[in-house]
């Protein structure tokens, strides 16, 4: 399989990956999250799992199961983590725990390296054996300015970790000897993500009833209002009064988000009458359809106003696409301002930079190919599969800060 | 000139970032945290600076979080033309940085704090060094071989090279100096001002005075 990203990713992670991957041979890895669709968890869990077998590595995935109050606890964490004021009761984190003491009865939680991602199965960390292999947390979201009583809580779990990895240095709790940073990543082999024809971009976009004969502004993200598609909106209004566009607003649902379909109605409530502005709630999975529109589209946005990481940016400039994102979360990371697109802070700025790139295509296109170089050295899966892999053998084998490999 | 036996294996580092969890949000926080944080994070900060692909305005991190998200320039400006390269130890710059501060402070008593979300965050790294699988005999395949490495090679065997060895020297000259004999050649390369080059100007510049070299010797 690492044969796939020959000539695609750099030569040295491949050749990394493989040297870690025969000191770890045969030794097990287990991921757990809390879905199988929807978020960049999921996607890159896909791809990494088998990857990771092909080198020899015993690697396994399982999800937790949950009913939707689990879920819809587990959503309201999310957001109070983030900042939001949520109240949390004692009876909320106790089925919180509860479910996930249903899990561990179920799972297999045997592994000689086992990461837990985000919130949801944290807990899970309390049924660990003892003498078993090392524990990792691997957090995803914005834990910069957390809800106190969710943090404490979920700090109780935390300390049992032997250590975590969140994807940026502002999430870190400086709790712990090794918080790992280590930012997520796409796979530019992906049905999301590989080269598509011309011929199987319009098939797509027609299949959508999206014109081509108009520059498009697209917006590629859950129906979240941390992801602001109503300021989206209003950003682009400004730009409609100079150049005409459409706008296209698409997501999917996840099975561990139940306010999607409320942000989805307010979003369409607010977009009404506009025949050039197009929502889309895509089925999950719909990967060949977001890559199509990524490649149709003349300028990309991700105007989040809380992040995770936001690797839907990473995405869009693999394929070229310079983007304009709010300065949350990861998003700071990907876009250098003014290298490979625009950071920015308020509706007003959004709209003037999609005035610039609508207006100066040669900017356009030369901030698009340092875009994909940058992600080509920095967020393909297979630096994210070195550093996992890198940190497993230092949590194993490593003495000191340098390690000869 | 002559080839020898001496070959010279490229190498390559990459590093994991840990967070120190220390922070700070004004100018007076980072002193108060720089005093203190572990030599690691004050080497990741400055040397490992020229590992970044996209070499900014600045030298190091603390002089882009001082232009950027302080929005003191004329801080910046001074923390930038400390060259760590120039120090025998990670206290002496330290010492440096510490002093560049307080120096500023004196003249400039109440600093402004960022903009939550803006703070500075103090990182250490763990690295690995790994062979790349390229071995080289003689100055012509070090030309070629030179024109293919990754970043990351040039960055360990140009920069990080002077911070491991007790010379100060990087890998590249003292190889060519005392493997293949070209004493000019390896001062040549030393008086690089690596300071004022990414790692893909340094890689250009080497090309250029390797080439010259191969040229002027009819060795290519």
């Amino acid at each position: 399989m690492i044969e796939l990203y020959r000539g695609i990713a750099p030569e040295g992670d491949l050749v990394i990956i493989e040297r870690l991957c025969s000191r770890l041979r045969d030794r097990s890895f287990l991921h757990i999250n809390s879905t199988r669709a929807g978020g960049g968890v999921a996607e890159i869990l896909h791809r990494m799992i088998p990857f990771l077998q092909s080198l020899g590595i015993k690697a396994r995935w399982e999800v937790i199961k949950g009913d939707d109050r689990f879920f819809d606890i587990t959503k309201k964490m999310h957001n109070a983590l983030q900042g939001n004021d949520v109240r949390f009761t004692d009876e909320m984190f106790q089925y919180h725990y509860e479910v996930n003491q249903r899990n561990a009865r179920e799972l297999d939680l045997e592994a000689d390296m086992v990461f837990i991602h985000d919130p949801q199965p944290s807990p899970l960390v309390e049924f660990r054996k003892k003498g078993s292999g090392k524990w990792l947390w691997r957090c995803h979201i914005d834990l910069s300015v957390p809800s106190k009583p969710v943090c404490d809580y979920l700090m109780r779990y935390y300390k049992k970790y032997d250590a975590s990895i969140f994807s940026i240095s502002k999430f870190a709790r400086g709790l712990k000897r090794f918080e790992f940073i280590v930012p997520p990543s796409i796979d530019p082999i992906s049905e999301k993500n590989r080269d598509l024809t011309e011929e199987e971009i319009e098939r797509i976009l027609q299949n959508y009833n999206i014109p081509l004969d108009r520059p498009m502004i697209l917006q590629v993200s859950r129906f979240d209002r941390f992801k602001d598609p109503v300021g989206v909106i209003k950003a682009y209004r400004i730009v409609k009064n100079y150049n005409d566009c459409i706008l296209v607003l698409a997501g999917s649902p996840a099975t561990d988000d139940p306010e999607g379909e409320e942000v989805l109605k307010e979003v369409q409530a607010y977009a009404e009458g506009d025949p050039d502005i197009y929502i889309l709630m895509l089925p999950p999975n719909s990967n060949l359809e977001i890559n199509a529109l990524q490649r149709a589209a003349t300028v990309i946005l991700q105007k989040s106003i809380k992040e995770g990481f936001g690797l839907t940016v990473s995405e869009a400039m693999w394929k070229g696409k310079p983007v304009i994102g709010g300065a949350a979360g990861g998003i700071p990371l990907q876009i250098i301002h003014g290298i490979t697109g625009f950071l920015v802070y308020s509706i007003e700025g959004a709209a003037f930079r999609i005035r610039q790139f609508l207006n100066n295509p040669e900017m356009t296109r030369r901030m698009g190919e340092r875009g994909r170089e940058h992600v080509r050295n920095n967020f393909l899966i297979t630096r994210q599969i070195r550093d996992y892999l890198s940190i497993w053998y230092y949590l194993e084998f490593g003495e000191g800060r340098i390690l000869e490999l | 000139m002559a080839e020898i036996n001496n070959c010279f294996e490229f190498k390559r580092a990459y590093t994991v970032l840990i967070s120190t969890g220390r922070s700070a949000a004004s100018i007076r926080e980072m002193l108060d945290v720089l005093k203190e944080v572990s030599a690691g994070s004050v080497f990741h900060h400055t040397y490992q600076y020229f590992m970044k692909a996209h070499h900014l305005s600045y030298t190091n991190d603390f002089a882009q979080w001082a232009g950027e998200s302080l929005e003191e320039r004329a801080l910046s400006e001074r923390l930038s033309s400390i060259d760590p390269f120039e120090f025998s130890s990670i206290e002496e710059l330290r010492k440096k940085i510490v002093q560049t501060i307080e120096e500023f402070l004196e003249e400039f008593p109440t600093p402004r704090r960022v903009f939550p979300g803006d703070e500075f965050y103090f990182n250490e790294t763990l690295s690995f060094v790994y062979p790349v699988g390229i071995r080289v005999t003689n100055l012509n395949e070090f030309f070629h071989a030179l024109k293919t490495v990754d970043g990351q090679c040039i960055y360990y065997h140009f920069y990080e090279a002077r911070t491991r060895l007790e010379h100060s020297m990087d890998d590249f000259s003292m190889w060519i100096e005392h493997g293949l004999g070209e004493k000019a050649l390896a001062e040549e390369i030393r008086n690089i001002d690596l300071f004022m080059h990414t790692t893909e100007g340094i890689r250009n510049r080497l090309i250029g005075i390797i080439q010259e070299r191969l040229l002027e010797g009819g060795l290519s």
